[in-house]
């Protein structure tokens, strides 16, 4: 209690895994929220982390890198809530359910900017109007990711491009001719055959065969897969 | 001998009955309060949340629903604010878009103040209000259907699905259901559900304060017609 997150996550956790730079933390569980780098100065405290938008919680912090979207992470823990809920009041019952609804509707690439608002609407009369602390709790990945994180959901909208490199439906996955230097590794991790290329060659991704599972990316030791 | 409390409710100081509920208070003093879970002769679940009040403790308000929440000595209430009917009007937005397909829902969402739908309809059957499963459980003792399952998979089902020995087929369910009112321009296809918004002249003003003894209601079955 009263230590900093920065302290938390840098000097006790030791920072991110391949020293990618840190995006965001999530407190207290599922129905915790969000927070930015520029909150991490904030002390591990209820009233504090409450005034953030976030809270304290079971205590657990998940800390996401460059690499997380923020929407897909709002959905993650929406679909997790949408779960839990009882099913008694109609606010948590349907208006979790509305908001998976919209959210799901950005990943995929048909979001529109008023629904920005609608969910904002939506999550604050959640929070106000549910019976119990699950949905009092429920829209804060929605409220905070929103509060701290709206251009990435309006490049989702707008661009209709994932900043992040992790919405499926927004991305596309090539190879970068420079970097690859035809080793052949993604063309047999490629489980959907998508991968085509001679030896010692630049390989080529099909995007009509690729399924975006990301396993070339992963397989790849020369960083040669590029998502866009 | 029956107790007394005052309690302010809009302003209002009411003479209320010890242990009766805000919203049987209010609506029997004519300050409207939609509801649409709750019947006089059953218990309160809060489920539907449309009922909710501004109830001030030492100047801060929160939000509850006034059908569980009993009348106490110098209680104060505000059930017409701006942030509450814009709460109720989103609820009712939710549900009209969950089950547009009766004419008590058309008419609750009109009552509170809804002119457009900003979400996809669906034609859902049941709304999970639980009229129907008080009805058996507390007045005929039958415990004939009950709620079944949790989340969005939660519905109003007979024991293991059969229809048991113990219900007497009374109909009590049915016609105690606000989705058995169909709208008044009939049944709505899936695919073709729409706002009804007809009934509009009934209302005084945008959302009344006071009972008007407004048709609307009759619709969704408003404590003053039972």
């Amino acid at each position: 209690m009263g230590t900093s997150i920065r302290e938390v996550v840098f000097d006790i956790g030791g920072g991110a895994v391949n020293g990618n730079p840190i995006k965001a933390v999530q407190t207290g569980g599922p129905s915790g929220g969000c927070l930015p780098l520029d909150k991490f100065d904030l002390a591990v405290d209820f009233d504090v982390l409450a005034e953030a938008g976030s809270m304290v919680g079971s205590g657990g912090m998940v800390v996401m890198d460059e690499k997380t979207c923020m929407v897909d992470v709002a959905k993650y823990f929406l679909t997790f809530l949408q779960d839990e809920s009882c099913g008694k009041c109609l606010p948590c019952r349907v208006g979790v359910d509305r908001m998976l609804e919209i959210i799901t509707d950005i990943t995929e690439g048909r979001g529109r900017m008023e629904q920005l608002d609608l969910l904002e609407e939506l999550a604050d009369t959640v929070s106000q109007t549910a019976l119990c602390g699950l949905g009092k709790t429920a829209p804060n990945p929605v409220l905070s990711t929103l509060r701290y994180f709206r251009p990435e959901y309006e490049a989702h909208i707008k661009e209709k491009k994932c900043p992040a490199g992790v919405c499926k439906a927004l991305i596309s996955y090539s190879i970068d001719p420079d970097k690859c230097n035809g080793c052949g590794v993604c063309i047999r991790g490629c489980v959907h055959d998508a991968i085509t290329g001679e030896k010692k060659q630049p390989h080529v991704i099909d995007p009509q065969l690729c399924q975006k599972c990301g396993v070339c990316r992963s397989e790849c030791k020369f960083d040669a897969i590029l998502v866009t | 001998m029956l107790q007394y409390v005052n309690v302010s409710i809009d302003g209002a100081i009411i003479h209320a009955v010890k242990g009766t509920s805000v919203l049987d208070t209010a609506v029997e003093y004519g300050i409207c309060i939609p509801h649409l879970c709750h019947v006089p002769y059953l218990s309160d679940i809060g489920a539907c949340r449309l009922c909710i009040v501004e109830h001030v403790v030492n100047g801060r308000s929160e939000i509850t629903t006034s059908c569980t929440l009993n009348v106490e000595e110098g209680m104060v209430i505000l059930t017409n604010t701006d942030r509450i009917r814009k709460l109720r009007r989103n609820l009712a937005e939710l549900l009209v878009a969950q089950a547009p397909n009766s004419r008590a829902i058309q008419d609750i969402a009109l009552r509170c103040g809804v002119t457009e739908v900003r979400y996809p309809f669906r034609n859902d059957d049941c709304i999970l209000c639980g009229r129907c499963v008080r009805v058996c459980t507390e007045v005929w003792q039958a415990r004939a259907i009950g709620f079944v399952g949790r989340g969005k998979d939660r519905h109003i089902e007979y024991p293991f699905g059969v229809r048991p020995d113990f219900c007497k087929q009374c109909g009590n369910c049915i016609q105690i259901c606000p989705m058995t009112i169909t709208p008044c321009d009939g049944p709505m296809k899936p695919g073709e559900e729409y706002l009804c918004r007809k009934c509009e002249s009934q209302l005084m003003d945008e959302t009344p304060g006071s009972c008007s003894w407004c048709k609307l209601g009759e619709g969704f079955g408003c404590g003053r017609y039972v």
